[in-house]
């Protein structure tokens, strides 16, 4: 049961009879007049029940990107049906004018639309879907919520992906597929093929020259083939918000503009999203679909209040990988938690595999080492300055055990770790 | 994309029974409550006589109420008649009944007491010295000594006779010589006594000079019962005249029109047709489409918290020494960097290396770098200062 303004203006229609008959008994009888009408009006309005409703949601859509709710309402009573219908959706999905007005004849339907603005990555439930069906003299209505159930997933944002194409031309140089003939300084031998003037001397292929009336240089490629394996740390300290966004976030762009580009140079990408026990995992999943794939593992990653367990981490990496290969460690590179969690451990990642930790750089440290306004100003900057040195410390430490460390701000930590797998790739490090 | 093709949804799986029994699982407890707390108030505030704490009130229990008096009296089938203003006492004096003046603490004006005279009625008047003066021509004075013991009628009016005794604090001068005084006092005169009975062109007029007798504290001593109840029990209708400070004696008998006297009657009834208003408005409002939907919040932790904390650390501490190490350290390093020099250099390479950058001498160097460690707020700045000054003349070296 619920009102309309309408109920409000007949209430108010009694004020001219109360003043012809200044009685209490006015009062109570327009009180109960308004009461009649409403119960009638109420009555006489199609049952909000008897409403065949079916939602459609695409099963995922990237975060910032519109999404539709759609909203089939078909009107299965014998009444018509004139209804406010609300498509209820949490904040955050970014529901625009979720209410409609509908106005069904018997047996009719149709479609509401809503669309949805997601801002939050993950899953969002839809909440129920309440229809107001008022009655014909439209003062009172019947309201029921119903149980829908649809769930939409907020997949994450992947703006690194503008970084892609020159990461891949970048590939190709590597490849020596570009265009341009620049050979890269691959590792692994690709074929044999005549000297021309410019070659590297040095990759002269005497021995098949010999055999040859022609001079013959050998050509290389990348290596092919590796194992990547990404590693989200989903701990507390991946929940440390840099420039208003988590860290999880940066993070979570990095090991995808990793993996678009691990994958498009043929090496196996697998994802493992870690803190105490395994949040995601992505494996065996290769070609076009471990993009996607990727996006839904990642796409519920949320920060967990609890501290990594590094020990854990390491166990699970030696479970899964029995070759060499590329591990990179998203996490962040906070000295008291690296010391006390990553440290101890590290070895046994180095001793078989490439490492790389990746970590979100805070640009505000460098804006409070700056700073010398007042003296509590200089305290700020002094200590300030004190983590900063403590991080360059820890970042040299791991160094010294073979670990890549690769520190930048939120935006530029995605590019950054491709130019590294880059690097270690022509390197013939992986 | 493609889209799920979930079934139709009809209703929330609830019937008008269901609803309604819904509705009375979740409103029986507060309708039991409330029906609960209605049926307490009533047991409690129904059987409960009104009272009050007034002295010489009919209806006041307190020590020096006469609530005691009242109820004899109307167990006796003599109805009581309380008033506090003249004019209703006027219109309540009926001819042939009693009317009691109980004090005369509140009376300021003769008006308040003058129209007695006129009524065909029996007067009682009790510890009120300018009406028993005005109307029946005695005197009143107080005296404080013969409360302790009980006096004796001295006298032949029924009333005091039937007593026998009395205590009773104030005594009463008769002026004239028809009046018949009793219950004297070892050291009074002989027109001296507690209570006095005159007739005044006509209308009997009983004087008690003192209010103790009927009270509730003191109607149990020695005879005071029996003089007060043969007192006041005269007649079928006694009119308890307590006279209040608020009654002007005007004809009208209010204290004037009020704020609801002023208002055309139609505002009232205006008011609650308003009120329905704004109920159906409230209810109006009120009704949500459907619920607020939650979801939960993620945390917020800045990152520099941690930081701004540790800054926050060495003020409070005042380590001026801890603060001046990283600002140096931090300096150092930047400095060693640019000139290409490892992080691992000892410091006198690095304070020549520095020196012959910037052309400054190498103790001054020195100084700035592995100095003794600031002592106050001031000297940490002018440090932090002076080494972005020398970080900045190796930048541009």
């Amino acid at each position: 049961m619920a009102l309309t303004w309408r109920a409000a203006v007949l209430a108010a229609l009694g004020i001219p009879a109360v003043l012809v008959v200044p009685v209490p008994g006015t009062v109570l009888l327009w009180a109960l007049v308004v009461l009649v009408v409403c119960a009638v009006d109420a009555a006489l309005a199609a049952s909000p029940r008897e409403v065949a409703v079916v939602r459609r949601v695409p099963p995922s859509v990237r975060l910032g990107e519109p999404a539709t709710s759609d909203l089939e309402v078909t009107n299965v009573a014998s009444r018509r049906l004139r209804a406010l219908v609300r498509d209820a959706w949490p904040p955050s999905s970014g529901a625009v004018a979720p209410r409609h007005e509908v106005d069904l004849p018997p047996g009719d339907g149709r479609r509401l639309r809503t669309v949805l603005v997601p801002t939050r990555r993950g899953d969002a439930h839809a909440d129920r879907v309440t229809i107001r069906s008022i009655g014909p003299l439209g003062v009172a209505a019947r309201q029921a919520s119903l149980e829908v159930p649809a769930r939409l997933r907020v997949l994450p944002e992947f703006a690194s992906r503008r970084h892609l194409p020159s990461r891949l031309a970048r590939l190709r140089e590597l490849d020596g597929r570009a265009a341009v003939q620049v050979r890269g300084a691959g590792t692994e031998f690709d074929s044999l093929r005549e000297y021309v003037i410019g070659d590297d001397v040095r990759s002269i292929d005497w021995r098949a020259s010999a055999r040859r009336s022609d001079v013959v240089v050998r050509t290389w490629r990348p290596e092919r083939d590796r194992r990547v394996l990404v590693v989200l740390d989903t701990g507390r300290t991946s929940a440390v918000r840099v420039l208003d966004a988590p860290r999880i976030d940066a993070s979570i762009e990095a090991a995808l503009l990793l993996a678009a580009l691990a994958t498009r140079a043929g090496d196996r990408v697998e994802l493992l999203a870690y803190d105490r026990r395994v949040r995601a995992r992505v494996a065996g999943t290769g070609g076009p679909r471990l993009m996607p794939a990727l996006a839904d593992a990642l796409a519920t990653a949320h920060p967990e209040l609890i501290e990594t367990d590094w020990a854990g981490v390491v166990s699970q990496v030696r479970e899964r990988l029995s070759q060499r290969a590329l591990v990179v460690l998203l996490t962040a590179l906070d000295p008291a938690v690296v010391e006390q969690g990553l440290l101890p451990v590290v070895d046994q990642l180095t001793s078989r595999h490439q490492v790389v930790l990746a970590s979100v750089a805070d640009p505000e440290l460098h804006e409070l080492s700056q700073q010398r306004g007042s003296a509590a100003e200089v305290f700020d900057a002094a200590a300030a300055e004190r983590v900063g040195l403590e991080r360059a410390a820890v970042a040299v430490r791991l160094r010294q055990r073979g670990v890549e460390v690769v520190e930048a701000l939120p935006d530029d930590l995605a590019p950054r770790l491709a130019d590294t797998y880059l690097a270690l790739k022509a390197a013939g490090r992986l | 994309m493609t889209t799920t093709a979930p079934a139709p949804v009809v209703g929330d799986g609830t019937t008008a029974r269901s609803r309604a029994t819904g509705r009375w699982r979740r409103w029986r407890g507060p309708i039991a409550i409330l029906s609960l707390l209605c049926v307490v108030g009533l047991l409690a505030a129904l059987p409960e006589p009104r009272t009050s704490s007034v002295p010489l009130a009919p209806d006041s229990t307190a020590a020096t109420g006469a609530r005691a008096v009242a109820q004899i009296l109307e167990e006796q089938g003599v109805q009581v008649t309380f008033v506090r203003r003249a004019s209703a006492a006027r219109a309540a004096a009926t001819p042939g009944s009693t009317v009691l003046l109980a004090g005369d603490r509140n009376i300021f004006d003769q008006s308040q007491f003058d129209f007695l005279a006129d009524l065909d009625a029996d007067l009682v008047l009790v510890d009120a010295s300018w009406p028993a003066s005005e109307l029946a021509g005695v005197d009143s004075s107080w005296s404080d000594v013969a409360t302790s013991a009980a006096l004796e009628p001295g006298c032949d009016d029924p009333d005091a006779t039937a007593a026998g005794s009395l205590r009773a604090s104030g005594r009463v001068l008769a002026s004239s010589p028809d009046t018949v005084v009793c219950f004297r006092g070892p050291g009074d005169a002989a027109d001296q006594g507690a209570y006095t009975v005159r007739t005044v062109e006509g209308q009997r007029v009983a004087v008690l000079a003192d209010a103790a007798p009927l009270m509730n504290a003191h109607l149990a001593e020695a005879g005071n019962a029996a003089l007060v109840l043969r007192m006041l029990g005269r007649h079928d209708h006694l009119v308890w005249y307590l006279p209040s400070p608020y009654d002007t004696g005007s004809d009208e008998g209010e204290a004037g029109p009020g704020l609801g006297d002023l208002v055309p009657p139609v505002v009232g009834v205006l008011g609650l047709q308003l009120l329905l208003v704004v109920v159906v408005v409230a209810f109006w409002r009120g009704r949500r489409l459907g619920r607020l939907v939650t979801e939960p919040m993620p945390v917020v932790v800045p990152a520099a918290e941690a930081t701004r904390g540790r800054g926050r650390l060495y003020r409070r501490s005042r380590s001026y020494g801890h603060a001046a190490a990283a600002l140096r350290a931090g300096a150092a390093s930047r400095c060693a960097r640019r000139l290409g020099l490892p992080g691992s250099t000892p410091a006198p390479q690095l304070i020549d290396a520095v020196a012959l950058a910037t052309g400054r001498r190498n103790p001054d160097v020195a100084a700035l770098f592995y100095g003794p460690p600031p002592t106050d707020d001031s000297a940490l700045a002018r440090l932090a200062r002076d080494l972005d000054d020398i970080e900045s003349e190796v930048q541009s070296s």
